[in-house]
């Protein structure tokens, strides 16, 4: 730990103090106001929402509803929470006796208000990167095609500046995504409140990242147009023959053949006993079915990452049971002629062509936009709910995760409470936010900086 | 650095021999050299046709037309009954017998000066001293691929660099250099591409324009003033250079460019100095024929017709864009809609293999191009443009005697059969091989034979006898003289007979060799040829239904005709008014002759006015973007120089850039495009209208101010540039502000001595050097007497400071500030100063000097009284900019109507047309949009979008515009999909490959290569 700090003092020498502290993680030197920014506490006492509106998204908008959450989980939601009324989002028909709960709890007047579940944010690189441009502090991207082993968590920094200023739009978890060519590593989902990585963490399958290979930018010249072409081909191959090579490591290993560890093959291996997911970043057709093609061989869970085209592709997705995240919805068309508005309307066309997706915004500081990514769909086909279940519900069920998204009996207390339509940022008055039932600060950087320069 | 270099193994051996050692008989040669040409179809010139005549040639030239085949005794007649005579063809646009090869030093990272040697200019790409009749040196091989086609002269020149010298005009024959020179100074050729130049300077598209202005204005004032003699002004530099452009007014010049748009930037950058000449053209001139006939430009075409788009599945389809399906199919139309243009034209073989010269050309005249326009391009028009009218492209008395012989018409299905330079005959089909084009009657015995005979691809024939053909082998031809062998057995001939047989103008006789070695004489005659069908012609002639559509520009969604004045009252409607009435509940807005005629309540429809009745609906004045760089081509940055305030945004605007309809759909009328932030004081700005469907000139805010991009910070200091870049100054925030300092006192002193000069008595001015017109240096003392807007890119509390600090001790105003992050530090003092503040909304942490940028910027700023507003430098923000200016709603709380103003009115006083736009106003300019929900809202759409009253986009319309992009491109993938390979074939199109461009786009326009992240 000393010898960390010392070496990022050197390497910070040039500029001010101040920044070299804030860069530290220690904000709290120039801070000019109020919270300490320090994680929340665990939940111990029930807190009762009154009177909200739900965006409940298992079960529609309730008006004039209560929500009661006791130690980070969503105890009962209905129109009137007492010590008498029964769970009747429960499927249970039995009666619940929430009294204790109740005497006990928090009480939340959130009368015309709205409660809705946090969102996640998909193929993100939150906490791996604090200023893109500057080298020291981006660890995203690592070299080397075949990299099955390397684990985006354990680079992990809970104390990013970043990710205050995120979570202030009610995004409260986000999916850490390792960045490369081919096969780039396994993400994790973050709670976007923690003391340390391990705390972050929120159990999930195995999540594999193989970044489709693809050309950046063909040529216009003929022959180089064919060497890249050909170079391309070079590299799908790749991709089948690492597939091919994991498989033959696998079977060894079930053979108990094993005499040397292959770090890469033994990362794969739950990959190909169901036990974990491929996330496919890919764009085009010709990838996502490449990437189809890929899946059915080894009968993977497979996650297609940007899809731009994969509405096109809706039976060959639905045959391997894949699902999408959706990450171009405040992009450009990608091709010229293509409706000036398509990229809009993709989430409208993939829900038409019945393809299990979620909304994604990837990025590191600009994740923060999702809710406005799903916001924009709305005018372009998507029901608001269902532009809400894209990036809570619908985000959490891409990870294979079934207690989050939602507010629900049985969820984690994901919960964010506003005076306004959260998806749209002159409505949005997120006022609190909590994790697994802990409220959690919402002071930031871009707070604290505002209410310093107020006193000037 | 230059150096003659002897290519070919020829000139070696001519230079060690003398020419007596290689005479072998006499030592001067004395034959008569009078040829007539009789009894052929004489093309005179253009238009100009007799029949049946005798071309009298001696020596090297043509002595006379006969018309009635009355021959002087002493010609040798050449009877070419049956043939045609057509001037010698030109092509004005080669690099034919230049001996040459510029030698490149190889260099590692940035090349700011290059070596000065004998009175050069002190740009690279600059070689207008070069007179390349020094280098011509003829080459047979060479010469081929022009000659075969028909032509007898071409124009040359080294073609590398931007002044790439004088060209030479010369003849095609195989003679001594001396001998082929028809005009040894011709045109100055020029182009953008600096090409083997190895300095950084000009890096992109408008750095090649402004060279080119500023050599153009060098050259003059060169010529004005070296000869003056004062003792108190300084000498003159020699400049070899300048010198040779000293007579541009006499001058003409020939400009090459990649592209139309190019084409008429060269166009636009010679009228601007009044100069002539002709420009190469690109095959796409059909979609900009008014604008290209607006300039006195003859054009030089190439037929380089595009290769069928790569459509073979759905995936590379998609990458297929309409505008090259529509070009594959009228790129042939392309001469044919020129000449209707009457712009006038030559052709050249430039960038096609020459073997697909004449079918295209051919496919020219099949859609449409006339014969003698054809024929005018390859004759006249050429030899005006190289500048030998009076000897060449004619078949006239005293012209040289430089023709094509064809034995028919060669823009049919006539074949050149022989070619005369300079009066000295080339064959390119042996004469006698015409023999071989009718078929023959022979009869064998008591058989009748038919004989046809087929030269390409290879020789090749049949024997045909009632229902039999029979194919022959071993074919073999030589002056007269045909040999082959069949198997005649089936006739009634045993075995394989060879055959030898002598073909003349009267028939044919000969003799054949049996199975059993016996000889057997026949004898036969010529037939008619059989009548060629026109079924190739009617096949040519299908392909003149052309379904693609023709807009402006000519790209998907591109329109028809332009939008027209409308005049509309929207009834019942929310208005914004970006002004000091707010927001307009249940309010009429009326617009008529582009401006906004009335505002009110329940407002009565005027006649003649269509209604729209908006109710729940909401209308603002049109979105400003204060920092753009769409519709831009050649890069966005100069970025070479520290300094380079000469280069204009406004001479590279992109009219077919799609970014313009699709900001348009998200309601933005005005962007102002701005150079990039690589270097402090960056290029001039332009304010655009996006005016979907204009020209380039069209889309020109017309008076907006003049503005001029500054930059502070990371780039400026080549922070991110990579570890070549470490060389220029400045490379630190210190040193910034030095630099600064520096150009304003040098831009200070530039005036000054301008106005010293000017106050001159005359007498004292004629011999006094006048200061020298600098492009940068007036930029900058513009800036200095604030007739030009600074907008200047910038970051951080002590670069802000500074330069507000700095403008006050140079007495003018700071202007706008643009991105600005931490304005909200020193709001105080940019409120006290005057400057205005124009930011992203929400961006941070990209990079290190954006670490303290906070979402609260605009509420900090507008409270402390600056200006301001939101800009995307984004070509996707700038769709969602209503969006941007919602979220100053969101993180600091500001009111609906200021939010936004900050993408109205605000920037509309930063970029100084606040009088006309940026707020809905009696009598302001009709720049509306009308928005389906609250404008600020995510979920608001916009309906249509006005300028000027015109209504540039529409939702519904664009509806149907999705659906007949779709239809149109389905259609020409079909007959894609339906043509034959020879229609498919051509050459790869040249699409500009253009990044999107951002601040900090490193776009090098000649390799088409760029580096950099926003």
């Amino acid at each position: 730990m000393s010898i960390n700090i010392s070496l990022k003092r050197t390497a910070f020498k040039p500029i001010t103090i101040s920044k070299a502290i804030a860069l530290l993680g220690l904000p709290l030197c120039f801070m000019a106001n109020g919270h300490d920014m320090l994680p929340a506490k665990v939940q111990t006492q029930p807190i009762l929402f009154t009177n909200a509106t739900v965006h409940t998204v298992t079960n529609g908008v309730m008006q004039d509803s209560d929500v009661l959450i006791a130690d980070g989980k969503v105890i009962a939601v209905a129109q009137d929470i007492d010590a008498a009324s029964a769970d009747i989002t429960s499927t249970t028909p039995q009666k619940t006796d929430y009294s204790e709960l109740l005497d006990n709890a928090q009480v939340v007047d959130a009368s015309g208000k709205h409660l809705y579940p946090g969102l996640i944010a998909l193929d993100t690189t939150m906490g791996l990167v604090e200023v893109e441009m500057m080298r020291p502090s981006n660890d995203a991207y690592e070299v080397g095609f075949i990299n099955p082993q390397l684990e985006a968590i354990s680079a992990f920094n809970p104390d990013s500046e970043i990710i205050p200023t995120v979570r202030v739009n009610g995004i409260t978890h986000a999916q850490v995504v390792p960045q490369g060519d081919g096969l780039a590593g396994q993400s994790a989902l973050v709670a976007m409140d923690s003391w340390t990585i391990e705390d972050a963490l929120v159990a999930s399958n195995k999540q594999f990242h193989l970044y489709w290979p693809h050309v950046r930018w063909l040529s216009k010249d003929a022959d180089k147009r064919k060497e890249q072409l050909a170079d391309l081909d070079r590299r799908v191959e790749l991709v089948f023959n690492a597939f091919a090579d994991g498989q033959r490591y696998l079977l060894a290993k079930q053979a108990g053949k094993i005499n040397k560890i292959d770090l890469r093959w033994q990362a794969l291996a739950p990959l190909y006993e169901g036990n974990g997911q491929l996330f496919i970043h890919a764009q085009s057709q010709q990838q996502i079915e490449q990437a189809i093609a890929l899946a059915k061989q080894y009968s993977f869970n497979i996650v297609i990452v940007g899809g731009y085209d994969a509405w096109r592709v809706a039976d060959a997705l639905a045959e391997v049971n894949a699902k999408v995240i959706y990450n171009q919805t405040l992009a450009l068309p990608k091709r010229k002629d293509e409706p000036i508005d398509l990229a809009f309307k993709i989430p409208a066309l993939l829900k038409q062509a019945q393809v299990p997706f979620a909304i994604g915004f990837s990025s590191d500081w600009n994740s923060r936009n999702l809710p406005f990514a799903a916001g924009q769909s709305v005018a372009y086909g998507l029901t608001k709910q269902e532009a809400l279940q894209s990036i809570t519900l619908d985000a959490a069920k891409v990870l294979d995760i079934d207690d989050m998204g939602a507010i629900a009996p049985g969820f984690k207390a994901n919960i964010i409470l506003a005076t306004g339509d959260i998806l749209d940022p002159m409505q949005a008055g997120i006022e609190s936010i909590y994790i697994d039932g802990r409220k959690i600060d919402l002071n930031n950087r871009h707070q604290q900086l505002y209410q310093k320069y107020l006193k000037r | 650095m230059r150096k003659h270099t002897i290519k070919t193994p020829l000139a070696l051996f001519s230079l060690l021999c003398s020419p007596a050692l290689l005479a072998n008989e006499q030592l001067t040669d004395n034959t008569p050299r009078l040829t007539a040409l009789s009894h052929a179809t004489l093309m005179l010139s253009p238009g100009e046709v007799v029949e049946n005549a005798t071309l009298l040639i001696e020596n090297n030239k043509i002595k006379a037309i006969v018309k009635n085949n009355d021959v002087p005794e002493d010609a040798y007649i050449i009877d070419l009954s049956g043939h045609t005579v057509y001037p010698g063809f030109i092509d004005p646009f080669t690099d034919y017998a230049i001996e040459y090869e510029r030698e490149v030093e190889s260099t590692s990272g940035p090349v700011y000066e290059i070596k000065r040697i004998g009175g050069n200019a002190s740009n690279g790409a600059i070689h207008s001293e070069m007179q390349w009749f020094n280098y011509v040196y003829p080459d047979k091989e060479q010469a081929k691929k022009w000659i075969d086609n028909g032509f007898t002269s071409v124009q040359s020149s080294y073609l590398d660099g931007i002044f790439r010298g004088q060209g030479v005009a010369l003849s095609l024959a195989d003679k001594k250099a001396n001998d082929i020179i028809y005009k040894a100074q011709t045109n100055q050729f020029m182009a953008f591409n600096k090409g083997s130049s190895i300095q950084d300077y000009p890096q992109s598209l408008m750095g090649s324009m402004a060279l080119i202005r500023q050599t153009f204005s060098d050259a003059k004032w060169y010529n004005e003033n070296k000869n003056k003699k004062s003792i108190s002004s300084n000498i003159v530099e020699f400049n070899i250079a300048f010198e040779r452009l000293a007579d541009a007014k006499k001058q003409t010049f020939i400009f090459e460019t990649k592209n139309l748009n190019n084409q008429l930037r060269a166009a636009k950058l010679l009228n601007e100095h009044e100069y002539n000449g002709s420009l190469i053209g690109n095959g796409s001139e059909y979609t900009r024929l008014n604008e290209l006939k607006s300039y006195p430009f003859s054009l030089i075409l190439p037929l380089n017709y595009p290769a069928a788009p790569d459509i073979t599945d759905g995936d590379s389809e998609r990458e297929v864009s309409l505008s090259s399906l529509r070009h594959w199919e009228r790129a042939p139309s392309n001469l044919a809609m020129v000449a209707d243009a009457e712009i006038p034209f030559a052709l050249t073989q430039h960038g096609i293999d020459a073997d697909k010269f004449w079918p295209r050309l051919k496919l020219a005249v099949t859609r449409g191009l006339s014969q003698e326009a054809a024929l005018a391009a390859l004759t006249t028009d050429a030899a005006e443009i190289s500048g030998v009218e009076h000897i060449a492209g004619k078949l006239k008395s005293g012209y040289m005697a430089d023709l094509v012989i064809t034995d028919g018409n060669i823009f049919k299905d006539g074949k050149i059969v022989s070619m005369w330079l300079q009066g000295k005959e080339q064959q390119v089909v042996n004469r006698d091989r015409s023999l071989l084009d009718t078929p023959y009657q022979i009869q064998i015995g008591e058989l009748n034979f038919d004989l046809a005979i087929e030269q390409s691809p290879k020789l090749s024939g049949t024997l045909s006898s009632g229902e039999q053909d029979i194919s022959l082998a071993n074919l073999d031809y030589q002056s007269g003289r045909l040999t082959f062998s069949a198997n005649l057995s089936e006739a009634g001939i045993e075995g394989v007979s060879r055959f030898t047989l002598w073909l003349d103008k009267q028939g044919v006789r000969g003799r054949l060799l049996n199975a059993n070695n016996q000889t057997l004489p026949f004898g036969g005659i010529k037939l008619e040829p059989i009548a060629t069908s026109d079924a190739a012609n009617d096949k040519a002639l299908e392909n003149v239904n052309l379904i693609s559509k023709q807009t402006s520009p000519n790209v998907a969604y591109g329109l028809s005709a332009q939008p027209k004045l409308d005049k509309v009252h929207i009834k019942n409607a929310t208005i914004w008014t970006s002004d000091k009435s707010g927001v307009l509940a249940n309010s009429d807005l009326i617009i008529s002759k582009g401006k906004i005629e009335e505002i009110g309540q329940d407002l009565k429809t005027p006649s003649g006015y269509s209604a729209i009745d908006a109710t729940g609906k909401h209308v603002t004045a049109g979105i400003i973007d204060e920092h753009s760089h769409i519709a831009l081509n050649g890069g966005t940055n100069e970025g070479t120089d520290a300094i380079t305030s000469e280069v204009r945004i406004g001479d590279v605007i992109n009219p077919d850039d799609i970014a313009i309809y699709r900001s348009l759909a998200g309601g933005v009328t005005t962007a102002q495009l701005l150079h990039g932030s690589a270097n402090p004081i960056g290029g001039q700005a332009q304010t655009i209208q996006l005016k979907w469907g204009d020209t380039a000139e069209q889309m020109k805010f017309e008076g907006a101010p003049a503005s001029i991009k500054f930059a502070l910070g990371e780039n400026v200091k080549q922070s991110n540039w990579g570890d070549d870049y470490t060389r220029r100054f400045p490379q630190s925030r210190i040193g910034v502000k030095s630099l600064f300092s520096e150009a304003f006192n040098e831009a200070l002193a530039y005036r000054k001595a301008q106005v010293n000069y000017k106050k001159m008595r005359s007498s004292e001015r004629r011999r006094t050097v006048a200061p020298q017109y600098n492009y940068r240096l007036e930029a900058i003392a513009e800036v200095l007497e604030q007739t030009r807007d600074v907008h200047i890119h910038s970051y951080v509390q002590s670069e802000i400071l500074m330069f507000l600090r700095l403008a006050e001790a140079y007495n003018f105003k700071a202007g706008t500030f643009t991105h600005i992050l931490e304005g909200y530090k020193v709001a105080d003092e940019m409120a006290k100063h005057g400057a205005y503040a124009s930011t992203f909304s929400d961006w941070w942490a990209y990079k290190f000097e954006v670490y303290d940028a906070i979402p609260q910027n605009t509420c900090l700023m507008q409270d402390k009284g600056v200006l301001t507003s939101i800009n995307s430098d984004d070509y996707e923000m700038q769709r969602r900019l209503n969006q941007e200016a919602a979220k100053s709603m969101m993180y600091c709380g500001m009111s609906a109507e200021d939010a936004w103003k900050m993408i109205t009115i605000n920037p509309a006083i930063q970029l100084g047309i606040a009088d006309k736009v940026g707020s809905l106003v009696e009598g302001k300019q009709a720049d509306i949009v009308l928005w389906d929900n609250q404008p600020l809202s995510v979920y608001a759409k916009v309906d249509s979008t006005w300028i000027s009253g015109r209504r540039y986009f529409d939702r519904e319309q664009d509806k149907i515009a999705q659906i007949e992009v779709a239809k149109e491109r389905a259609a020409l993938i079909q007959k894609v999909l339906l043509s034959d390979d020879a229609h498919k074939q051509g050459e790869t199109p040249i699409d500009l490959t253009e990044p999107e461009w951002h601040c900090d786009t490193h776009f090098n326009a000649w390799q088409q290569s760029a580096t950099g992240a926003l």
